[in-house]
């Protein structure tokens, strides 16, 4: 059976389209598939930091896709979690390099190889977007509950839907006590606008800052609540679509206040 | 008045749609004119059974006592089945009313609103040569212009240009009005207010000016004697 190439896609910078593949890709490889996570962002590749794989990158997609090197020699297996597996991004050519016929050659090949491809897609609507999505079964649109972001979301759902691509929503860094004063859009405001299905919440978390300076990824940090959230998400993506979506809520209660209060609890 | 041959008639008789229409000389004696009516009845026979009738005495008015006593001869003797006076004309404004609606008959009439349906997103615009119907929404971002007016049956958050380039008397309605930007005819407005709850408004232009209205308080086309195409 053909694995699926999933992009994560976002259309702003910034929104956590990176730490969502990491984290998605991690979650998927914990739950005993073969994940591939494919840096697109040609020329400012990130993910292989989030993941902690910097230092053993080689070979990169340019390379793969010209060539250079085999699929499985760019291909970095995560030395933590069995089946993860990254093919990073070139760091040194810009976005223009990689045409998407040339993609959709390699995702024919991606397919073969893993069960699950995600695609960390580079901000914008331009070359490198074309080149995430060209080969892509599915995408998930990362988006955070603020105006700018909910109107380059919409941008790209109505390009994949002309590619005829069918995106998912995953509404991230939402501030439970933001949305409740009202300071902050709420994920039934962004879904109202966007329209589409939502795949996930995933709530506001210092755990990631640390994750992404660590290489840990999320969803093998303690305690982290996105790491949780991102976890479910990874279970929705892979069969288990049902599954119910956890609204980010504050935390209330005579035993939260007193814990606080004693300095138990942050 | 027409001559019958048998002397002087002064009523004539003619079929008008599924009626018989007597024209008669309200000057004459009632009994004369029974006499006529008569002479004009006896020879339809069993036509007259059961038939409408109007009495038509011209251009004067006040002959009801008349036209009862002339229909109740009628009927007692001939059988008609109904008859009145002719119908009141209507007057100059009604008139011309109807003659305009049915100038402007939309029944021929080729269609120029683009209808559409779904969610025009951000960075999608869609252009309507005349008016344009939206069953959906209009997302942040996103662009519908228009020759005429702009209805969106559903939440107008984005930009909106009805009356392009130069119809003023275009309108914008949304049943969730929420836009970034509207423009009607030469005239922009942005930064509208939200209004409290969600009813249906729409935007037109009143003394230079970009006005915004509850649309089923405002009702604006109330006054429309007769559904006009727009």
């Amino acid at each position: 059976m053909e694995g699926q190439i999933i992009v994560i896609t976002s259309g702003k910078g910034g929104v956590g389209k990176t730490t969502a593949t990491a984290s998605i890709g991690a979650a998927l490889a914990l739950d005993g598939q073969r994940v591939a996570v494919v840096d697109m962002d040609i020329g400012l590749r990130n993910l292989d930091v989030v993941l902690g794989l910097e230092n053993r990158v080689v070979f990169n997609i340019v390379d793969v896709v010209k060539g250079k090197c085999k699929l499985r020699q760019a291909a970095i297996k995560d030395r933590r979690i069995d089946n993860l597996f990254l093919i990073p991004a070139s760091q040194s050519d810009n976005k223009d390099v990689l045409t998407p016929e040339e993609m959709v050659r390699l995702g024919e090949e991606l397919h073969k190889e893993f069960d699950f491809v995600l695609m960390d897609c580079p901000a914008g609507i331009e070359r490198g977007f074309e080149n995430a999505i060209a080969a892509a079964d599915e995408a998930v649109v990362i988006c955070t509950p603020d105006v700018s972001a909910v109107r380059d979301a919409d941008r790209v759902i109505g390009l994949l839907y002309a590619r005829s691509i069918t995106p998912k929503l995953l509404v991230n860094r939402i501030d439970a006590k933001m949305v409740e004063r009202g300071d902050m859009l709420s994920h039934q405001d962004v879904v109202d606008v966007l329209s589409i299905e939502l795949v996930g919440l995933v709530q506001m978390d210092d755990q990631v800052v640390v994750s992404t300076n660590t290489g840990l990824p999320l969803v093998m940090q303690k305690n982290s609540k996105a790491g949780e959230a991102f976890c479910r998400i990874a279970m929705r993506l892979n069969g288990h679509p049902d599954l119910p979506i956890e609204e980010p809520r504050t935390q209330k209660g005579f035993w939260k206040s007193f814990g606080q209060k004693i300095g138990l609890k942050n | 008045m027409s001559n019958t041959g048998q002397g002087t008639s002064y009523m004539r008789l003619r079929g008008v749609g599924d009626s018989l229409w007597v024209t008669l000389d309200p000057t004459q004696p009632e009994d004369l004119l029974q006499e006529d009516l008569t002479k004009l009845f006896g020879r339809l026979k069993h036509f007259a059974f059961q038939a409408r009738v109007i009495l038509d005495p011209g251009a004067t008015h006040g002959h009801d006592d008349l036209i009862e006593n002339l229909g109740t001869f009628l009927k007692e003797n001939f059988g008609v089945g109904f008859v009145s006076g002719p119908p009141k004309k209507r007057s100059a404004d009604e008139e011309q009313s109807r003659k305009r609606d049915v100038n402007r008959s939309w029944k021929h009439r080729r269609s120029e609103v683009l209808i559409l349906a779904g969610r025009v997103r951000s960075g999608q615009k869609v252009t309507a040569k005349k008016h344009l119907l939206m069953m959906g929404d209009l997302n942040p971002g996103g662009e519908v212009v228009a020759g005429g007016d702009i209805l969106v049956l559903g939440s107008m958050r984005g930009t909106a240009a009805a009356g392009q380039p130069s119809n003023e008397d275009a309108i914008i309605l949304a049943l969730d009005f929420r836009p970034t930007q509207i423009q009607i005819g030469g005239y922009v407005a942005a930064g509208l207010p939200c209004s409290p709850g969600t009813v249906a408004e729409y935007a037109f232009v009143e003394n230079n000016a970009i006005v915004v209205a509850d649309y089923l308080k405002a009702n604006p086309f109330k006054r429309l004697p007769w559904p006009e195409v727009r």
